[in-house]
């Protein structure tokens, strides 16, 4: 039992070097993850900033409307779908596979930090704004050093869902040909046709990745909330 | 200093909560704003820096009309208007039994709903006139704001900056002082308020009596001309109240302009030059605290005095 362990693992791991795929997987999860998070959480402030706006003052009607459709179509159908429209359609012309994952993912993920955002934002009480105003705050000053502040300590722990949840989500890359974690144990398996050890693996690794993140954002959290102990 | 004029307010179209309301603020003045919740004292208040924005009326600060160049919000420019003038002989044959007040009402409602004053029924030297009335006097709210305090009941700091960041933030962003003059200034205000030893804290660390007399002076902290404090004691706890109506005097002795909403009559008769009675949307009596408290005219004045002395 032992034997046929280690003989797994070495199958797996060591012969022809695919421990060099795997880490090569792993990185382009990573990557792909962490950067499609950035760019969703800078879409995602900008959309949600535009449709408070508009609920507040009635302006940005257009930008708002866009807004709108953007949040609309993205969250009604699946990222598989999506990506396989930007890959094989939108960017027909152009073969970077990890990029035009890293900018779906991104915009995917825009539309649902947006709605995180937007309750975050709006979970902030109105007198936080009508202070700042009435200090002569611009209403841009007041949304960016008074409001958003407290709006993304408010939002962290769900944002930080959202990088996970993006995390596993990236295994759908190998639609677009990427080795990710995922698609690297296939290739393995198709050479040494043992289906246990690979997925469990990388079943292992995704874990430990999520449970380290959880870590970190519960530390980021513990951070920012230095100014609520009474 | 400030003066008010016909100012309406409702909320969604239907719900009137300041009516015809008109005042002057003198320089120096303290003024104590009293009567029943709902009479539309607060709103009152929220209204003299924009917080709300008014359904009609002008609002003058310092010479300088503060809100929005909009002709609808001035009655004596609807009513001026030529369309008003025809509009006005069609109603009178149409409907001779209406008052003149719901007459007025209704056709200044009715030319602000179907956007009726534009260049096409006013003739071309519209613009030309509007641009006179308005553009010359108007100043920009942001800028309206920095020179009026406003104190809120439920203090309002930002629990994410400690309390001297609260105090230096906006003179430093606005440029209005470098942040070595803020805080040299924030230190001097934190003394006079006796809280120099909680410049570092954060407001969820203060209690509430400390956290309006650092809303007070985070105010201060804008040397403004005015103060306007929307009933700075009401969320206090009883044995808290004292100390933040102490700051209150004490700017008062100071001669700093105060509009003061407050349920503290006792404050209110020692502090105000004149105090206004409100209810129903509109300032139902006015005077020195004398005259309003000792001999109440309106019996609706008298009966609240009743309730709250």
């Amino acid at each position: 039992m032992f034997e046929n362990l280690i003989l797994a693992f070495e199958k797996t791991f060591i012969r022809e070097d695919r421990y060099k795929m795997f880490l090569g997987g792993l990185g382009n999860t990573l990557i792909i993850a962490l950067c499609a998070t950035l760019i969703g959480v800078v879409i995602g402030a900008l959309v949600a900033i535009v449709k408070v706006y508009y609920k507040q003052t009635g302006k940005l009607k257009y930008l708002n409307a866009i807004c709108e459709i953007y949040t609309t179509i993205i969250r009604g159908t699946p990222i598989v779908v999506q990506l396989l429209i930007t890959y094989n359609i939108i960017f027909v012309w152009s073969t970077q596979a990890v990029a035009i994952g890293i900018m779906g993912f991104g915009i995917n993920s825009g539309a649902y930090v947006a709605e995180i955002m937007r309750g975050g934002i709006n979970a902030v009480d109105i007198g936080q704004t009508e202070a700042g105003r009435s200090l002569g705050l611009s209403s841009a000053t007041t949304m960016k050093s008074i409001v958003l502040p407290q709006a993304i300590k408010n939002v962290l722990p769900a944002i930080g869902n959202e990088f996970i949840a993006l995390l596993k989500e990236t295994s759908v890359i190998g639609f677009l040909g990427v080795i990710d974690l995922t698609k690297a144990a296939e290739r393995v398996i198709s050479r040494t046709a043992d289906v246990y050890f690979p997925y469990l693996s990388i079943a292992a690794i995704y874990l430990i990745l999520v449970y380290g993140l959880n870590y970190l954002f519960k530390l980021l959290e513990r951070r920012l909330a230095k100014s609520d102990r009474g | 200093m400030i003066e008010v004029k016909n100012l309406y307010k409702t909320f969604d179209g239907k719900n009137m909560i300041l009516k015809n309301v008109s005042y002057h603020v003198k320089r120096g003045e303290k003024l104590v704003i009293v009567g029943p919740s709902g009479g539309g004292k607060s709103t009152f208040l929220r209204c003299i820096n924009l917080l709300e924005k008014p359904t009609y009326g002008e609002i003058w600060v310092n010479g300088k009309l503060i809100t929005p160049v909009d002709p609808y919000l001035h009655f004596d420019v609807i009513e001026a208007s030529l369309t008003y003038g025809k509009l006005y002989e069609k109603s009178v044959a149409e409907n001779p039994g209406l008052s003149e007040e719901e007459r007025r009402e209704m056709l200044i409602r009715e030319i602000k709903e179907k956007d009726l004053l534009h260049e096409k029924n006013e003739g071309g030297e519209y613009r030309k006139r509007m641009k006179q009335i308005f553009a010359a006097n108007h100043i920009q709210i942001d800028l309206a704001r920095q020179k009026m305090g406003m104190v809120f009941q439920h203090f309002n700091l930002f629990p994410h900056m400690t309390v001297k960041e609260n105090i230096t933030f906006a003179p430093v962003k606005l440029k209005l002082q470098t942040p070595e003059e803020a805080s040299a200034k924030a230190d001097k205000l934190l003394a006079r308020v006796g809280l120099t030893e909680k410049a570092d804290a954060y407001p969820s660390q203060l209690s509430g009596g400390q956290k309006q007399r650092i809303a007070i002076i985070r105010a201060l902290a804008m040397d403004p001309e005015i103060m306007l404090f929307d009933e700075p004691t009401s969320a206090l706890d009883p044995e808290m109240v004292g100390e933040v109506l102490d700051v209150m005097k004490e700017l008062a002795r100071e001669n700093m302009t105060m509009l003061v909403v407050t349920h503290e009559m006792g404050f209110a008769r020692e502090v105000a030059d004149r105090i206004l009675f409100m209810a129903d949307g509109g300032i139902l009596e006015e005077g020195t605290p004398d005259e309003l408290f000792n001999h109440p005219k309106h019996p609706r004045t008298q009966q609240f005095l009743r309730c709250v002395l």
